[in-house]
């Protein structure tokens, strides 16, 4: 379904990502794993326009996509939950979740249905609906994000460190929402620092070392290999 | 106490209240959208008023109702100014933008000056010698009219960012750059179409000055420092900021003018003094709120 071909990233005269290949079928759950700064995140924000890669390519459904910009990539299907939430924090928590609709045609007509659905996914925003969205908690500004991004009904959602900086709680409820989006038929691929969790999770994961794939399994293969477990799981 | 002439300042203040709101308006909405200082704004509500004086002038065509020509007209020449000036340098440092709208602001002044020479001029209607008599106050027709077309503007722009589909993509962008493309914006095309919509304030901008100043190449620039001044005070990029912000400089200027001797001519310079009032009470401006 989405297929990396050969990436290369540089940021200035430093490369980030080195000949990154890798695919995910329809339906299923990917995690990228790796530490700080190996490039997972780089290689999310290549998938959705936000960055364009200097050699390589990336194939959704067979089409080329990299090189469109990020607003066409969304319409073609995939939305991101990005890293740090870029949300509109002087729009209410509906306004937000109702931009992830606005702009996307196939999405606008199913608005309503999809602002359920969403609510069924996470009952505390209906409870929040009008207030502004910059005022919510870091969980609950995740939680909008993930929404906004599922408003879009994308084939593939791209989520970029949905745990990071959020109470024990908040981070069950977060995997628990992407287990949830994926068994309903939409792809996942989720990036982490959490290993052990986003590999309990995941159907195949890829491990990420400075810019390059150094390992590629199912989850439960890599939360069993020796080096995973050393290096990221402290056993 | 002299009860008629208070309320006369009043009303007066009000009333250019709403003229500097419309020019106002423009150069928020490209600060909130784009980041940009436009300092050029003032120059294209220049070039409305002289669009207008024109069209009065060779073809006849009422003052006001050639808005409908100015705003599409300015509206077309944003674009292009867009296209060709402010898109290659939307990157560059803030300092490089400023001399960017700072040079072509200079530029079109003085392409107004070869063009139309400094003669100042002015557009005379049937009705530019009326006035009401509301109460103890008198008050100008085209003064009267000029402020309803203002309101009915800002309202009119008002509604045009909550409900409509490109105007929410406007407020997104102004909030987050990289969260308007996740959600499907081509946030490059929203620049373009706020810039021209800018423009095109400006250009009903100045048909409603034509009619209530005279025209000449630095009445823009006059109007954009008012303007500035009025930012400052409301705090910048939003709209009940510019509002209230105009409110306060009209009314200022007005009683300055009624009350302090030899006060018309202080009246002129007095948007300076509140703007250094502002800087060192409160710098976020009266309706102001530090951002993120």
């Amino acid at each position: 379904m989405l297929k990396l071909k050969a990436i290369d990233i540089n940021y200035g005269d430093i490369q980030a990502l080195w000949e990154i290949s890798l695919r995910v079928e329809e339906g299923e759950l990917v995690a990228i794993v790796g530490s700080n700064g190996a490039g997972k995140s780089t290689i999310l924000k290549t998938i959705s326009g936000l960055i364009r890669p200097r050699n390589g390519s990336v194939e959704f459904e067979g089409k080329r996509i990299d090189g469109l910009a990020p607003d066409r990539i969304v319409r073609a299907g995939i939305s991101m939950v990005p890293e740090g939430r870029e949300l509109f924090p002087r729009m209410s928590v509906r306004e937000n979740l109702e931009m992830g609709a606005t702009y996307i045609g196939r999405a606008r007509a199913q608005a309503a249905r999809s602002l359920e659905h969403v609510h069924e996914l996470f009952p505390v925003l209906a409870q929040r609906a009008g207030q502004l969205a910059g005022t919510l908690s870091g969980g609950e500004q995740q939680m909008v994000a993930i929404g906004r991004a599922l408003m879009a009904k994308p084939r593939i959602l791209i989520m970029d460190e949905p745990s990071l900086g959020l109470a024990p709680l908040m981070v069950e409820e977060v995997f628990r929402a992407a287990r949830t989006v994926n068994r309903e038929g939409v792809t996942v691929i989720l990036v982490e620092q959490n290993v052990r969790q986003s590999l309990k999770f995941a159907h195949r994961g890829y491990v990420l070392e400075n810019g390059r794939i150094v390992m590629e399994g199912t989850g439960k293969e890599l939360s069993e290999n020796r080096h995973v477990k050393e290096a990221y799981l402290g056993l | 106490m002299d009860w008629p002439s208070f309320f006369q300042s009043i009303a007066n203040g009000v009333l250019i209240a709403g003229l500097y709101a419309s020019v106002t308006l423009g150069l928020t909405l490209v600060l909130g959208v784009m980041g940009i200082v436009n300092f050029a704004h003032g120059e294209l509500v220049m070039l409305g008023a002289y669009s207008t004086f024109w069209l009065f002038t060779m073809l006849g065509i009422d003052p006001l109702l050639s808005i409908a020509i100015t705003a599409p007209l300015l509206f077309l020449v944003g674009i292009f100014v867009y296209r060709f000036t402010i898109r290659p340098i939307l990157k560059d440092p803030p300092l490089n933008q400023l001399l960017l709208t700072l040079g072509l602001s200079i530029f079109l002044q003085n392409l107004a000056m070869i063009l139309w020479k400094t003669d100042s001029r002015s557009v005379i209607t049937s009705y530019s010698g009326m006035s009401l008599h509301l109460g103890m106050v008198h008050v100008g027709a085209t003064r009267l009219i000029t402020f309803a077309i203002s309101v009915a503007l800002t309202a009119v722009l008002i509604v045009f960012l909550h409900k409509m589909r490109l105007g929410k993509a406007m407020r997104a962008v102004s909030e987050n750059n990289t969260g308007s493309w996740l959600v499907g914006i081509n946030v490059q095309k929203t620049y373009m179409l706020a810039f021209g919509v800018a423009c095109a304030l400006a250009g009903v901008s100045g048909s409603l000055v034509s009619t209530i100043m005279y025209t000449y190449p630095m009445v823009g620039f006059k109007l954009s420092l008012k303007a500035f001044c009025i930012l400052i005070l409301g705090g910048l990029g939003n709209i009940s900021g510019a509002l209230l912000g105009s409110l306060v400089l009209g009314l200022t200027e007005s009683f300055v003018g009624t009350y302090v001797p030899e006060g018309s001519g202080w009246a002129e310079g007095i948007s300076f003094f509140l703007i250094i009032v502002v800087l060192i009470i409160k710098p976020t401006g009266l309706a102001g709120t530090r951002r993120e």
